[in-house]
């Protein structure tokens, strides 16, 4: 290669499973100038390679797995990779993020990125040993468990310090909320992302090396990440309690989603909140690689009915999902569930909607006996929900009718189930509700490019939740709206998210935790941060205004995709239960009102097109992304 | 008097920052296969640091003398210069806190950066500690009586 790319690995692996071939590419440095890496290099690849309309579960589909250049380095909260592929689920944009150390070991191995491509006769694993590939039968593997899998995997290539990302049945399976999960139980979860994996017969990816990242300015990035991993270190209440802090903060507010959605407060919280994880089930804390957060739990169920092996988890949106969501207060069983889902490879947050769609339907006379042959479907039955996603991860029964997600499984339903189903562009909702929390979070559900999310692209959650935890995330200067108003006014909302949009593709272009840009200025990293940080470790200048730009750039590359997809204004709404009032609780009666004026601020402030909320060709120039805009003109969308 | 470094592994989450640190204060690179520090995973339950405690074997068994004991503080230090990478050091640490550099091919041991530890500094959990030889009998007895609560664990000299 040419010049040194600082931070980077500098090279792209692409394995063509159909041909069985293996090709080692450099990075692309005006991609890197212009997308930085993980998810926003990724997208760009997507862009140009990827047919429009093809079926993502077709040998067509690719599945890229990226890091950034701040993966693998000591930065805080930088273990993290992404996979991109084009979704099951959405049809449009597919990403998902996971953390553990798979994504630093491909760093070390050699590569930002690895394209799959094609489809094996027969399923295969690979095995990535500091730059040297080889395509592994795995037809032993068929069926086996994540953790299953990762044992043998770990067995065979006689390297235990290798780290795998895998599917479980459920991904074989082609569930379509189906996970791939790396080292044993971190899960890049959202997308289905692991039904892609399956439909090309790959079982997982083992991958070790034990190669240097460089850094331009040592002094400077020692200097930076120390500061940075000081302030995360003020996450006190993140690290302590975890993400499952948010059930009872959230529960007091009113904004805990419970019996799919019917209201936002769960009288047995108590149960389970992450005090009684704490005091009863958690046997430590474990991290993700160089995060100095933490917020992983580690916890086992020792005895019962619901005896569960040590395995990482619960989080947060899987305690809501498992638990109050299907109203139900039983932590063991949750426990469990979240075991099963880990091991199934199955999303555990698709899992949990799903579920409680499914007895909702069926209290509503719209599911037929005949096809729930004997299962109890009602609320509060633990039994009920390990048993349906025993059935989904198989495909059987009635499973096989869930396995396809909500907004497919509602079609076939009938009925009114459509309407009921909670989902946004076909991704199932989240443990957090718009209704209660910050409005904020109804625009985002509803323009986000991979549908219903709570993450991608940022968390604007605590912008405006209290009067006391007023948040601006460092983006003030940037021209976010300040003070905000207040959580329920929806005026403003869809001109404040711009900023959230756009900052939150930062974390995930540079291979970031959402996480460490989550919070105060005191203890997160800023955008101003992200430039002094990046540039130190690559020696490329950067200051944040660019940063900036590159992130409105990523972002409307993203929804360009979609658009090429056909997506447009049509597709960013709300599922009906969003314009129903919370039935019970301290926000009672509180609803989304008024979306189209939010839209409109938005797609306005983005500098779209207010009627089809599709970028115009103008604002594609002026982002550098004119030859985009000229594909989308020969598609004739404009 | 020359101080030392002491564990706490349950307090371990195996975030790997300081094999990160480490290899960083000794190349100005970040790898952690070339730190002198080593998290381990073992499922289930552990996850632990594992360090050179400075007993000081190699020294005796390094065939070209490449390995000292620096008199200012105690560590071990290894002779870049003259070490052959013979990997002697590896075979007898019986702890398995000596390595080999996969780059440089030569031997890695902890030298306690020259009395200022990176990893302990930069640990979030405080995992690690520097302390002197008094707090450090106290701190290794009470690792001894840990092992001893649970079932004693049968040494594997070689591996399956």
């Amino acid at each position: 290669m040419s010049e040194k790319i600082f931070g980077y690995a500098g090279q792209i692996l692409r394995i063509d499973l159909s041909k069985k071939k293996i090709l080692k590419e450099p990075l692309r440095k005006d991609f890197i100038k212009k997308y930085i890496g993980c998810t926003g290099y990724a997208a760009a690849i997507l862009w140009y390679e990827l047919k429009p309309k093809i079926d993502p579960l077709s040998p067509n589909n690719k599945i890229i797995f990226s890091t950034g250049p701040l993966t693998g380095t000591f930065c805080p909260c930088s273990g993290s990779y992404e996979i991109c592929f084009k979704s099951p689920l959405t049809n449009a944009f597919g990403e998902s993020r996971s953390g553990g150390i798979f994504g630093p070991k491909m760093k070390y191995a050699g590569f930002d990125h690895i394209i799959i491509e094609g489809k094996s006769d027969k399923p295969v694993y690979i095995w990535i040993n500091n730059g040297e590939v080889e395509i592994k039968d795995a037809q032993h593997l068929y069926g086996k468990t994540v953790h299953e899998t990762t044992e043998i995997i770990l067995e065979e290539i006689k390297e235990p310090k290798a780290s795998v990302a895998c599917i479980g049945p459920a991904g074989e399976k082609l569930v379509r909320f189906a996970a791939v999960m790396n080292d044993r139980d971190r899960a890049a979860g959202r997308c289905g992302g692991g039904a892609v994996m399956g439909s090309k017969n790959l079982k997982a990816i083992a991958i070790n090396g034990e190669k240097d990242i460089e850094i331009a300015n040592p002094e400077k990035f020692y200097e930076f990440v120390t500061e940075a991993k000081n302030a995360l270190l003020k996450k006190t209440a993140l690290r302590r309690f975890g993400t499952i802090n948010a059930i009872t903060v959230l529960n007091a507010m009113g904004a805990l989603p419970t019996k799919y959605g019917y209201t936002g407060f769960f009288e047995r919280a108590e149960d389970v909140s992450s005090e009684r994880l704490l005091s009863k089930y958690l046997i430590k804390r474990r991290a993700c690689f160089a995060c100095p957060i933490g917020c992983g739990r580690y916890s086992e169920v020792k005895h019962g009915i619901w005896a569960t092996p040590p395995h990482e988890g619960p989080e947060f949106e899987t305690t809501d999902m498992l638990g109050p969501w299907i109203n139900i207060s039983n932590l063991e069983a949750i426990i469990k569930a979240n075991y099963l889902c880990n091991n199934y490879g199955l999303d555990t947050i698709s899992t949990g909607n799903v579920i409680a769609f499914a007895i909702e339907c069926y209290e509503k006379g719209w599911i037929k006996e005949d096809l729930v042959k004997g299962i109890k479907l009602e609320w509060n039955n633990p039994e009920t929900m390990i048993e349906l996603i025993k059935l989904i991860a198989k495909r059987e029964g009635i499973g096989d009718l869930l396995a396809e997600g909500v907004m497919r499984a509602a079609e076939k339903i009938g009925y009114g189930a459509p309407e009921l189903a909670l989902h946004t562009k076909g991704l199932e909702m989240p443990a957090h509700d718009p209704r209660g929390e910050t409005r904020i979070l109804a625009i985002k559900y509803a323009v986000e490019y991979r549908g219903g999310c709570h993450v991608h692209s940022g968390f604007p959650g605590l912008y405006d939740r209290s009067p006391e935890s007023l948040n601006d995330y460092g983006l003030k200067e940037f021209g976010l709206p300040w003070p905000p108003k207040g959580k329920f006014i929806e005026e403003g909302k869809g001109i404040a998210y711009r900023f959230f949009a756009i900052f939150g593709q930062i974390p995930e272009i540079m291979g970031m935790c959402q996480f460490a840009s989550m919070g105060s200025e005191g203890n997160m990293i800023t955008i101003k941060d992200y430039a002094k940080i990046y540039s130190s470790l690559t020696g490329i200048e950067m200051d944040e205004y660019e940063l900036m730009k590159i992130g409105e750039r990523v972002y409307n590359l993203k929804r360009c995709f979609n658009v090429r997809e056909g997506f447009n204004r049509k597709d960013d709404k709300l599922p009906k239960r969003m314009y129903e009032p919370i039935a019970t609780g301290p926000v009672k009666g509180e609803c989304v009102k008024n979306l189209d004026l939010m839209l409109n601020e938005f797609y306005e402030s983005m500098g779209w097109d207010i009627k089809t909320g599709i970028p115009t060709f103008e604002k594609l120039k002026e982002l550098g992304l004119e030859d985009v805009a000229e594909e989308l003109r020969k598609n004739s969308i404009f | 008097m020359w101080k030392n470094i002491i564990i706490h592994p349950e307090k371990c989450t195996g975030c790997h920052l300081c094999e990160l640190y480490c290899s960083f204060h000794h190349f100005k690179i970040n790898n952690p296969s070339r730190s002198r520090i080593h998290v381990i995973r073992s499922e289930p339950y552990i996850d632990s640091p594992i360090l050179c405690i400075q007993c000081g074997l190699c020294i005796d068994f390094c065939p070209v003398g490449a390995i000292i004991r620096n008199k200012k503080n105690g560590a071990i230090n290894v002779l870049i210069d003259k070490c052959i990478g013979c990997a002697q050091c590896v075979f007898v640490c019986p702890y398995g806190a000596a390595t080999i550099d996969p780059i440089t091919k030569k031997a890695l041991i902890c030298d306690l950066c020259n009395g200022e530890p990176e990893c302990v500094k930069n640990c979030p959990e405080k995992v690690l500690e520097y302390v002197d030889a008094t707090k450090a009998v106290y701190y290794k007895n009470l690792i001894i009586s840990k092992l001893l609560k649970k079932e004693s664990i049968p040494l594997e000299p070689y591996p399956k």
